[in-house]
């Protein structure tokens, strides 16, 4: 399906109402003014009869003078502008000078109550005239009075005001598409804000969608936010879920293990071996669901300073004889974009590693770059036990792999590290510090700090 | 050294308690949250091996309740939720140490001496008082470099007077420490103990301090 754009289907349309609208004005207007314009000739010719018919009744026998009307255009030949008077068989006994070298066509419409008739012609030089006719009964005869007005000249008129208009008309139109593509542009603006804050909540600056919306948008923004916390809330309960299966498969699993750790009993043996696969299995597995609910969240930050330093804090206790400094670098906040509980499980069991295999000194530093924040943040894990290899570093990024037997803990936990790690598209490396022992080094995402 | 053990697995609670009177604790147990902390509340404990996921009362509850009344042992968490912010969190409730279940039983051993030691201010896994030295990992005592055999009484009683050496230590405060509740404390046992510690100790390694108790002195 072709993507087509709201602002561009709503200017299309209102500018085809517009030139329609404005057409069908400028018709009605030209008619309007030609009507008006019209009936102004027909008062001017019904005033220039009047004229005539009260010269004619109060000379004696039509006898006039053939300036009898002030016009100049009825002296002028052709002018269109013509009168006549004829007696009841139809003898002109007077006319207008502009008639002479032509004669008036004869009227056919019939006389109204007033004995008036009306109609347009067309003179003997091809001019359209209008003509009005009256009859007057004498006492013993009767006479036909004919005036005529120049339809052409009023036709001129119509045309120049025609074109006039279409110039008014047509530059209200453009007034009005400009307009109308503004508002179009204006009446969309809610809609590329709510995009924008779509987009924030995608990067992690906001938890949910923010701002007031007009009332046809608003429950849109409303709806993406019920889905953002349904989604959340899945996850949660996802979450609880596999927490709880992993309290209800491990406390058995180490009944299990421990009953059968003491005996030398051949069937305890099995027991033993097979609990040791099973609560494998049961923490890869529980690992990975955990790992899969976690996919799918979106739009989370969190302090990465305060993490670190809480898990400082954390370390000091859990091994009193290694000494933790933290260093943050930069005065302002650095924000992890992602869950605050998977920061936790990377960088713990990456600083627990360190302390474990420590003398007595870990160096754990924090910084972003860019500083502001929107590009990557760094935590370095430095120790100054034994240090490892490039073989031996490349075999513990492996899944599973213990070097120490001897050093607590169930695995370095570093498979889940990594893949958290890749989930959230960071990357770890061993490396040799030169404090003697390993460097992690470890980039993930980092938040813009704009909101908390 | 007395221990409370507080965990609703039955079998899980006696496997720890079996362990912990094998390696020469006293031990007291609880199977739901609000005994436990009725236990950690009046009775004093070397160390607590508290569950998280307890019925009536959660652990997290329990060990923040004890903290908030003044209650400082040592306290070792166990938990089948081993995520890092379950960890952050049972430590700022104020856990001394974590154990993930499923565990090796020598692992919440370890950890235990750990923290007993620790609590009693001690750096390494020897104790020594003058010649006599005490390895808390090994459960052994020697004297000028000669190993000398203890019972578990004795041994129990040597370690609880070396962990606190240099202290003047009561009887009563003996048997607190060194018997579970279930046991008679009417009995003369603890002068018994001490008269055979002594037999196999040099002579001025444990010092009566008259009315008040015992002592075992600093070097």
């Amino acid at each position: 399906m072709r993507r087509r754009s709201i602002a561009l289907s709503l200017f299309v349309y209102s500018l085809a109402w517009l030139v329609l609208a404005l057409a069908v004005t400028a018709f009605l207007l030209t008619d309007l003014y030609s009507r008006a314009l019209d009936t102004s000739l027909r008062e001017t010719l019904e005033f220039h009869l009047e004229t005539l018919v009260g010269v004619s009744l109060s000379s004696d026998g039509g006898e006039l003078p053939a300036s009898s009307l002030a016009d100049p255009r009825f002296s002028r030949p052709g002018s269109g502008w013509y009168w006549e008077i004829r007696d009841s068989s139809g003898e002109a006994i007077n006319f207008s000078p502009s008639l002479i070298g032509t004669v008036l066509p004869e009227l056919t419409a019939v006389f109204d109550a007033d004995n008036v008739r009306t109609e347009a012609r067309e003179d003997g030089f091809g001019t359209q005239i209008r003509m009005i006719e009256r009859r007057i009964t004498l006492a013993d005869s009767s006479l036909l009075i004919t005036v005529t007005g120049n339809l052409n000249e009023m036709f001129e008129l119509v045309d120049n005001f025609r074109g006039q208009t279409f110039i008014v008309l047509g530059a209200v139109g453009i007034m009005l598409a400009v307009m109308s593509a503004i508002v179009a542009r204006f009446a969309l603006r809610p809609i590329g804000k709510l995009s924008r804050a779509v987009e924030a909540v995608r990067e992690g600056d906001a938890e949910r969608v923010e701002g007031e919306y007009p009332t046809e948008i608003a429950p849109l923004a409303q709806e993406v936010n019920e889905l953002l916390h349904s989604n959340t809330q899945i996850i949660e309960r996802a979450r609880s879920q596999v927490g709880n299966l992993a309290h209800g498969l491990k406390t058995p699993l180490a009944v299990l293990r421990n009953e059968s750790a003491g005996s030398r009993n051949k069937i305890a043996k099995v027991v033993l071996a097979e609990t040791e696969k099973m609560s494998g299995m049961v923490s890869t597995y529980l690992d990975r669901a955990s790992l899969a609910a976690r996919t799918a969240v979106v739009g989370r930050k969190s302090n990465a300073g305060a993490v670190l330093e809480r898990l400082t804090r954390v370390m000091a206790k859990l091994h009193p004889e290694c000494d933790v400094e933290f260093q943050h670098s930069g005065s302002r906040p650095i924000w992890f974009r992602g869950e605050e509980s998977d920061l936790e499980e990377i960088a713990g069991n990456l600083i627990d590693n360190a302390c474990k295999w420590a003398k007595s000194e870990v160096r754990v530093s924090l910084s972003a770059n860019p500083p502001n924040g929107g590009g990557t943040l760094a935590i370095l894990v430095e120790d100054d036990g034994v240090g490892l290899t490039v073989e031996q570093a490349e075999k513990v990024l492996r899944r599973g792999v213990r070097l120490d037997e001897k050093t607590p803990g169930s695995g370095l936990g570093l498979d889940i590290v990594k893949e958290l790690v890749d989930i959230y598209g960071g990357t770890l490396k061993l490396y040799r510090s030169e404090m003697s022992g390993v460097k992690a080094e470890l980039s993930l995402p980092a938040a813009r700090g704009t909101t908390t | 050294m007395r221990i409370l053990v507080v965990e609703d697995d039955q079998n899980l609670n006696r496997q720890i308690k079996d362990a912990l009177t094998e390696e020469g604790y006293a031990v007291d147990v609880a199977f739901d949250g609000e005994e436990g902390h009725f236990l950690g509340e009046t009775e004093p404990y070397d160390a607590v091996v508290l569950d998280i996921g307890l019925p009536q009362m959660d652990g997290l509850s329990v060990l923040e309740a004890w903290r908030r009344d003044g209650h400082a042992m040592p306290v070792l968490l166990l938990t089948a939720r081993d995520r890092w912010s379950d960890k952050v969190q049972g430590i700022d409730a104020g856990a001394d140490d974590y154990v993930a279940k499923p565990f090796h039983m020598e692992e919440i051993l370890a950890r235990l001496r750990a923290l007993v030691r620790r609590a009693a201010g001690h750096a390494s896994n020897e104790i020594i008082a003058g010649s006599v030295r005490l390895d808390v990992r090994g459960g052994k005592v020697t004297c000028d470099g000669k190993a000398i055999k203890l019972t578990s009484h004795e041994f129990r009683l040597l370690s609880y007077m070396m962990h606190h050496k240099g202290k003047v230590i009561s009887r009563t405060e003996l048997t607190e420490h060194l018997y579970d509740q279930d046991f008679d404390r009417d009995s003369n046992t603890i002068e018994v103990f001490v008269g055979r510690l002594r037999k196999k100790l040099p002579e001025d390694c444990i010092q009566t301090i008259r009315g008040l108790g015992y002592q075992v002195s600093e070097d």
